[in-house]
């Protein structure tokens, strides 16, 4: 584990420059408080409450985003059909991310997954259960939504994505 | 019949030294040095003779905003007609559109326009900057109730690589490569680097196994893969056929600008676009070649370029952008690289001043690619390949990861037929 967490950098070429004045700065930035829409997104926000998903389809190319959206660019004509889609899905790519874990300092491998809903078109960003060997992680893996004992009507409802079984003859690479 | 616009050329390109920390100018004098290189190249013309100027960097990286109002007197555009154009990554690419858009258009005592594009990161905060131009895509997720903590570990490796990294998995598995070929286009890229007087990470001596030796950042781009952050800046002049022909000896004619932005494409930050559910499908890139090579009559990309220079921060970019370029067919460039085909004396050498993965001043990587692309048919670039180029392209991709631009520069005027 020490070696993932060692910046070993490579040598190259390289020219001092005469240092000139450096003066430090900081900007103090003030917070922010960003504004979000949401009335178009009650519907999905109450069933995520039910555990259940649905998503909006645009009526004038029959894409179904999940999540929901206010506007499909190709068209630029509001979703206005709402449609159930199921809670299993695919991983449709992902990558490895190592996190330092704050208390022990230790470095945990985390695979973060862009998950694609069984009957959705679009994806979106999730984390896979801590149990999943980092190593089984493949594109194309069956996955199901894990709820959270309370819900609360947020996407962070989801906790994570359990694996299931891959009973596809098709997949060569795992 | 089509009304066209005049046709443009480019007589020169300049380029500031490319270092991780610039400590000896301050941003103002950085971006002269790359003016006074460029006008060093046509001894013709003097700042006088320039009629116009488009600059561009990318905005919040440095701490400090509108850079033109303080530094014009630098960049000699007193009293002059001045644009700023700023796109994020490919702010350079668009800069110099901006500056081919101000030529063609024909206004009346504007024949000469100096595009400049620049960066010094070195004094900034790249983090806070990038945080500020992502919030307009993170904000989808916050709107469904996903903290801003909870989005910090699912990008927990920072805006840029977080992304490349799901688009290097999948196009890893598309074309069934190994990370041994990944690897290979950064040798490429940083060996090319090397004898480059302005680039950045110069490595002459790189091999293979050095860059499979380096930690992952975020599987599976490795610490070596990464490209860096420089300061440098990069301007490039246009001008119209008939000026040109008495400014240098051989003008490169602008013959097809494109800049395409595809639907909004980052990884489930909104919920929409191509790319998100294939993060190497690039339809905004293949579109943007689609309109280049229409414009300057190209019908067959492989045997009618000679040399192309892509934007490719990490190498599986590098790779995909061949193919989404229509240069080679789909999961075929590795191959390319493997056989040497991209080679500085092959049949279609690719970055052959390093690319991005060895130079990256953000604001100013969109624009060198053009720069080096009309330096190589020129045959002023520093690392000239060994066969004569005719038609060149520089492509640069950026926004919020969708929007590409391209620019096809020939040795031959666009056919007025057309």
């Amino acid at each position: 584990m020490s070696k993932r967490t060692q910046r070993k950098s490579l040598d190259y070429i390289k020219k001092d420059y005469v240092r000139t004045r450096t003066m430090p700065a900081s900007w103090y930035l003030s917070s922010y408080k960003f504004k979000f829409n949401i009335t178009h997104m009650q519907p999905f926000l109450k069933k995520l409450k039910e555990k259940k998903l649905i998503a909006n389809q645009c009526s004038g190319c029959n894409r179904v985003f999940y999540p929901p959206r206010l506007v499909c660019g190709q068209c630029l004509v509001k979703p206005d059909r709402w449609v159930d889609i199921r809670d299993s899905a695919r991983v449709a790519t992902y990558a490895i991310a190592y996190l330092k874990d704050p208390e022990s300092g230790k470095v945990v491998e985390r695979p973060m997954v862009l998950v694609h809903h069984d009957g959705a078109d679009t994806c979106n960003i999730a984390e896979l259960n801590p149990d999943i060997d980092v190593k089984d992680t493949y594109i194309g893996m069956p996955i199901k939504a894990h709820w959270r004992e309370t819900t609360e009507g947020g996407m962070m409802d989801i906790e994570y994505y359990d694996a299931m079984e891959d009973d596809a003859k098709d997949v060569e690479y795992k | 019949m089509i009304k066209m616009g005049r046709q443009v050329a480019v007589v020169s390109a300049g380029f500031s030294e490319h270092a991780s920390k610039r400590s000896d100018v301050s941003m103002p004098e950085l971006v002269n040095e790359a003016i006074i290189d460029c006008l060093k190249n046509v001894p013709s013309v003097g700042i006088e003779d320039i009629d116009g100027f488009v600059n561009g960097n990318m905005p919040a990286f440095e701490g400090s905003n509108i850079p033109e109002l303080w530094m014009t007197d630098w960049m000699g555009a007193r009293d002059k007609p001045l644009l700023r154009v700023t796109t994020g990554g490919t702010t350079g690419g668009t800069v110099a559109i901006a500056g081919y858009y101000n030529v063609t258009a024909g206004l009346p005592g504007i024949d000469t326009v100096l595009a400049i594009a620049f960066e010094q990161q070195s004094q900034g905060d790249t983090s806070t900057g990038l945080a500020s131009v992502a919030y307009g895509e993170i904000s989808i997720l916050n709107t469904l109730g996903i903290s801003y903590e909870h989005l910090g570990r699912l990008l927990s490796a920072g805006a840029a690589i977080g992304v490349a990294a799901y688009q290097a998995t999948n196009y890893m598995s598309k074309a069934r490569i190994t990370e041994e070929d990944l690897a290979r286009v950064v040798v490429h890229n940083r060996r090319m680097a090397a004898k480059n007087w302005w680039a950045h990470l110069r490595m002459p001596d790189l091999t293979i196994e050095d860059v499979l030796d380096t930690p992952y950042v975020q599987y599976p781009l490795r610490y070596g893969m990464l490209c860096p952050a420089s300061d440098g800046a990069c301007a490039m002049l246009f001008t119209t056929e008939e000026k040109a022909k008495d400014m240098c000896d051989i003008p490169v004619y602008v013959n097809g600008v494109a800049s395409v932005a595809n639907e909004t494409a980052v990884l489930g930050y909104d919920g929409s676009g191509s790319c998100q559910t294939d993060p190497s499908a690039q339809i905004g890139g293949m579109r943007s070649s689609e309109l280049a090579y229409a414009q300057a009559g190209i019908s067959f990309p492989r045997k009618e370029i000679d040399y192309a220079e892509v934007y490719s921060p990490f190498p599986n970019q590098e790779l995909m952008w061949l193919e989404k370029l229509g240069i080679f067919e789909e999961t075929k460039s590795p191959e390319m690289y493997e056989t040497g085909v991209i080679a500085l004396d092959g049949e279609l050498p690719v970055n052959c001043s390093g690319g991005v993965n060895s130079t990256n001043a953000i604001g100013a990587s969109a624009m060198e690619r053009p720069a080096v692309a009309a330096q190589q048919i020129m045959g002023k670039a520093d690392n000239q390949v060994k066969k004569t180029v005719h038609t060149s392209i520089g492509h640069g991709w950026g926004g919020s990861l969708n929007l590409c631009t391209l620019m096809v520069m020939s040795d031959e005027p666009k056919r007025k037929w057309r």
